[in-house]
């Protein structure tokens, strides 16, 4: 009895922590080395990918008002260019409702890397009566030469993961490793949450398709830990995107009185 | 004796080892339209680094030669768009040529 008493609880516990974290913001294209000058369609999405879930209107307070994003664009051969005018309103539909989401059309112009940024309005989780902002970074590839996926984006993302494994070119079974920073700074013991993209992107939709069944609940999303030096690894079993939130990482903060969560978040696409 | 096979081992050892690091770079050259009836290339290697001073060619199909030129500092080449079907040659040496074909390039 004692046993299954425990088993409830846990199950409980699965249950209700699985809505309350998982929130990954994305910046999201079908291909991430290029190979060669194009234009590219990006969504800015802010969901729950392993379950095609719930998908969050992004900015929304706590009045439920949309505040526009605060920060859109890459870091191409050292320089930066902001995108911001360029998001477009978009509705994405889940597997079970729909959220106010962006795209837009970029025109890559050269080879190299591409590094995209993006920082959005805080969020109102009303689940956990606090505000999440994820800082979010994707880095894309022309014609192979790498020149920026190493260097941080620095302003105006104030949290971020650093690569320190070309982000475009993992192979299904290698690892990627990456550093969470803070203002420059690494940030030790850091907890990091990771998710896999698990339904296909379809027009503004998440196709219904799993990629792969999930054996284990606890195995969304994964959990890691930085180490002192704010360094992870993690290694894919699955070819396809995966995301990388390094919850809080910007330390205590508040916005509108109440508790802010600054994620860093990253995205890397895994081939096979 | 012994120590001079040492010695000329050790060395052809290091050659080796150095010649590996030469060759497991890859070239690379990409090209797109500028739209205004110009075309630029860019060339590098897969380590990072630079390709200034790379020979460049553009021939037309019958591999007449249309212009000629060399990477500048920024690893880019700017040239006029040909009338007809051309392709352009990127020559960094035996090993390390890469050919784009003129249709491949949009802007």
């Amino acid at each position: 009895m004692k046993r299954f008493v425990l088993l409830l609880s846990l199950m409980l516990a699965f249950t209700l922590s699985v809505p309350a974290y998982a929130h990954f913001q994305t910046i999201y294209t079908p291909e991430s080395a290029l190979s060669k000058s194009k234009k590219i369609d990006i969504k800015l999405i802010f969901t729950h990918p392993f379950k095609a879930g719930h998908t969050m209107d992004i900015g929304k307070d706590e009045k439920g008002n949309i505040h526009p994003p605060i920060a859109f664009g890459f870091v191409h051969k050292g320089k930066r260019k902001d995108l911001l005018k360029q998001l477009k309103p978009i509705t994405f539909v889940s597997l079970t409702n729909e959220g106010r989401a962006y795209n837009a059309n970029v025109r890559l112009r050269g080879m190299g890397d591409y590094n995209f940024y993006f920082v959005p309005a805080p969020y109102y989780e009303g689940a956990e009566d606090i505000y999440i902002q994820q800082c979010t970074k994707a880095i894309f590839n022309v014609a192979g030469a790498p020149t920026d996926w190493d260097t941080p984006v620095g302003d105006p993302l104030p949290v971020e993961i650093v690569p320190l494994d070309k982000p475009y070119s993992i192979w299904k079974g290698m690892s990627f490793r990456g550093v969470v920073i803070c203002g420059g700074k690494p940030v030790p013991d850091a907890e990091i949450e990771v998710t896999y993209l698990n339904h296909n992107v379809k027009g503004n939709a998440f196709a219904k398709e799993e990629n792969m069944p999930i054996p284990q609940p606890d195995l969304v999303p994964l959990g890691i830990k930085a180490n002192k030096n704010g360094e992870f690894s993690f290694t894919f079993p699955k070819a396809g995107w995966w995301g990388f939130c390094a919850l809080g990482a910007g330390g205590d903060l508040k916005y509108n009185g109440k508790e802010l969560s600054q994620d860093a978040v990253i995205w890397v696409q895994v081939i096979e | 004796m012994k120590r001079f096979f040492t010695c000329l081992f050790g060395i052809l050892a290091v050659m080796l080892f150095l010649t590996t690091i030469a060759f497991a770079h890859t070239p690379l050259c990409s090209c797109y339209d500028n739209g205004d009836e110009t075309i630029t290339c860019e060339g590098g290697f897969s380590d990072g680094s630079s390709a200034s001073g790379v020979e460049m060619t553009v021939q037309d199909k019958s591999g007449k030669v249309l212009t000629k030129g060399k990477m500048n500092e920024d690893s880019e080449f700017t040239f006029k768009k040909p009338d007809g079907p051309y392709k352009v040659i990127f020559d960094a040496g035996p090993g390390h040529v890469v050919e784009v074909n003129g249709e491949d390039i949009t802007e």
